[in-house]
């Protein structure tokens, strides 16, 4: 190594968020503990008090719940399981009962009781002479920590309020953080704790903010570095870059911001093969913002929205005919005249929600009570949905499209119940949007290999390769230590996605297909080749999904389908595909 | 009532079987605690379970009392004998 002028210093953390940048290093520090306020209170204000710590624990709950919601949507079981402890953890009789004693006993603020009764519990802890259980208290930190943020909300920092191209250095980001984060001002985040799955980790891929964690954020402050570069790839963070680091660096973020550019002149252009052969390319969606998203990339619809994140965050909803008729007319109009595709509440599985709770113990949540079985236990809430959205249906181009079909007769009984709600509305004379069509969505083997019956009795079908994929290969998709024997592609997958397209030309019914082989550039040329023609993926792979179509030929594309079909192993489907990608 | 039970999952009472018991005593009105060497917690309470540290093929003692104290010991029996569900490692 050749000595430098200026000490280049190069650490190495755990990527999180793609993307480079380089820029002015901003270092955040959490609330300090002395800034924890310490005060007698009278025993009338105890009320109050107690009042105020409990709100904080709702508060605490909720957060909690909403960031369990998203990793669940993510896939990542075990930490779904922490986040599970940590709610229950907030019911402790030492957290709530104990607690509330504590403030009466010491009359003094919640805080200040808060922090003498975790010294207490920590004391208790340490004592241990196992290092397995002393570790244990990290949780209960954390929680803690959340709790604490939740009694003082208004004292957290403003990250809004950074000078431009600033990266961002702190412990940990709380999620409300990464939320408040603007792509504008900050142009990385640098974490010493959380990691890929960690709520901010969510956020910050969405926003496209490279981020980087496990680093020891003392030690970068002590660096004293007045640049700093950070890759989000590799994981590599350099502060003091050599005049020749800082120019390698500048031609990779250039290339990167190019790619993108270029990808950004095409959002207008049409979503066609080279010998013009045109493939309809739907987003996947979770909100309304994200349709904002779908008009810009000139997209031919929403392919599947999620409508299980409607009652995230407001449950009363659920039961409320008139009110979720409004939200739904709000998306439609959004929408305009393209196609929207409903995908009903598909619930249970790994995403459990208080309303149900008969089944979040299940032994075996993935082969349980979840999507339209579901909907089938409960259906007043499957009506109050289906009765909306015909309301609402007046306002756009809607289908409705039925979770985890494994039987006809799921869908014979849904359309049963439309049947219904439609001559209701008729007798009542309430307005309503005739003959809406009803898909099913193809994610278990057993409808798949019936899908001639199926298709026949439904008016379109959606491809759900990730479930489809955890069915057929019997492999829990969420299991860690299952990760070697998950392909999101295998011999099977491919005769089965071949086997429902044919059936679906036989009746004339539209097929879409979503899931992880839907975004992934890899498998395009090789799904078009099979004869898909509509794709449904996140707004954020359109660019490059349609990059990859707008340079494929159908012929090349049907020969590399031809191949896939007479290979044997999800390996050699993979190295094929990898190969025909480069030339 | 009282009954003896046998840890049997690799790592022992951590936040996950913690967990499952206090979920399963939500259904219940019983006072149930946990004693391990000679230190008795509230079984609901995930971290009193943590602070007692217990390891993998030790004893604990579980103490019921109330209507459906019966039932209880059976169902916390259970989740017990199949280890929380854990593989072995």
């Amino acid at each position: 190594m050749k000595p430098d002028e200026e000490e280049e210093i190069h650490f190495k953390g755990a990527p999180v968020s793609e993307g480079i940048a380089i820029g002015v290093p901003v270092f955040i520090s959490p609330p300090k503990e002395e800034q924890i306020p310490e005060f007698p209170i009278s025993t009338g204000q105890v009320e109050v008090e107690i009042e105020r710590y409990r709100r904080a624990l709702s508060s605490s709950r909720e957060d909690l719940k909403k960031l369990q919601f998203h990793l669940a949507e993510e896939g990542s079981s075990d930490v779904v399981s922490i986040i599970d402890a940590h709610i229950q953890m907030l019911d402790d009789p030492l957290m709530t009962t104990h607690m509330e004693k504590k403030i009466r006993e010491m009359l003094q603020n919640t805080e200040s009781v808060f922090k003498t009764v975790l010294t207490d519990y920590e004391k208790r802890f340490l004592q241990t002479p196992d290092a397995f259980f002393r570790q244990r208290f990290d949780d209960v930190k954390d929680l803690s920590q959340r709790v604490l943020r939740n009694l003082a909300p208004h004292d957290r920092f403003h990250l809004n309020d950074l000078p431009p191209n600033s990266i961002v250095f702190a412990k940990e980001l709380v999620p409300s953080d990464t939320a408040s984060i603007q792509a504008t001002r900050v142009s990385a985040v640098v974490t010493q704790q959380g990691g890929g799955m960690s709520h901010a980790a969510l956020i910050a891929r969405a926003k496209g903010i490279p981020y980087v964690a496990s680093i020891d954020v003392e030690a970068m402050q002590n660096a004293r570095g007045k640049c700093v570069i950070v890759d989000g790839l590799t994981g590599d963070i350099i502060i003091n870059p050599s005049s020749d680091t800082l120019a390698k660096y500048e031609n990779l973020r250039n290339r990167l911001t190019n790619q993108y550019q270029q990808l950004e002149k095409d959002r207008t252009l049409i979503s066609e093969t080279v010998d013009g052969f045109k493939i309809n390319l739907f987003a996947n969606i979770n909100n309304i913002n994200d349709i904002d998203l779908v008009h810009h990339h000139s997209s031919s619809g929403i392919g599947l929205f999620r409508s299980e994140y409607l009652f995230l965050h407001e449950k009363q909803l659920l039961f409320n005919e008139d009110l979720q008729t409004q939200v739904y007319e709000k998306l439609f109009q959004k929408a305009q005249d393209l196609p929207f595709v409903v995908r009903l509440m598909d619930m249970g599985g790994d995403k459990t929600h208080e309303l149900f709770p008969d089944f979040q113990d299940e032994p075996n949540p993935v082969l349980g009570c979840r999507g339209i079985r579901l909907l089938m236990r409960y259906k007043d809430v499957l009506r109050t949905q289906l009765r909306s959205i015909l309301r609402a249906g007046l306002k756009g181009n809607v289908k409705i499209l039925i979770p985890l079909v494994s039987d006809i007769q799921e869908l014979r009984e849904v359309k049963n119940i439309l049947r219904t709600i439609e001559a209701d509305f008729k007798s009542r004379g309430i307005p309503y949007k005739e003959n809406i069509p009803v898909g099913c969505m193809l994610e278990v083997p057993s409808v798949v290999m019936v899908c001639d019956t199926i298709a026949q009795e439904c008016d379109f079908l959606a491809l759900g390769t990730n479930d489809l994929v955890q069915y057929t290969l019997g492999i829990d998709r969420n299991n860690p230590s299952m990760s070697d024997y998950y392909y999101p592609i295998h011999p099977s997958i491919v005769r089965m996605i071949k086997m429902t397209l044919l059936e679906a030309k036989k009746y004339q019914k539209p097929i879409t297909i979503c899931g992880e082989i839907a975004s992934n550039p890899l498998f395009t040329a090789l799904l078009i080749g099979l004869g898909i023609q509509k794709v449904s993926c996140a707004p954020r792979f359109i660019p490059i999904i349609k990059r990859t179509i707008r340079r494929t030929y159908l012929a090349d594309a049907r020969q590399i389908a031809d191949h896939v079909l007479t290979l044997k192993t999800s390996e050699e489907i993979t190295q094929y595909l990898l190969s025909k990608l480069d030339s | 009532m009282v009954k003896q039970l046998k840890v049997k999952n690799t790592l022992g009472l951590h936040a996950r079987p913690a967990t499952m018991i206090a979920k399963i005593l939500q259904k219940s009105r019983s006072h149930v605690s946990l004693t391990y060497k000679k230190e008795t917690v509230d079984a609901r309470s995930i971290m009193g379970i943590l602070m007692l540290a217990v390891k993998k093929n030790s004893w604990i003692t579980l103490t019921v009392e109330g209507e459906d104290a019966e039932e209880m010991i059976e169902q916390l029996t259970s989740v017990f004998e199949s280890a929380f569900g854990e593989k072995p490692l």
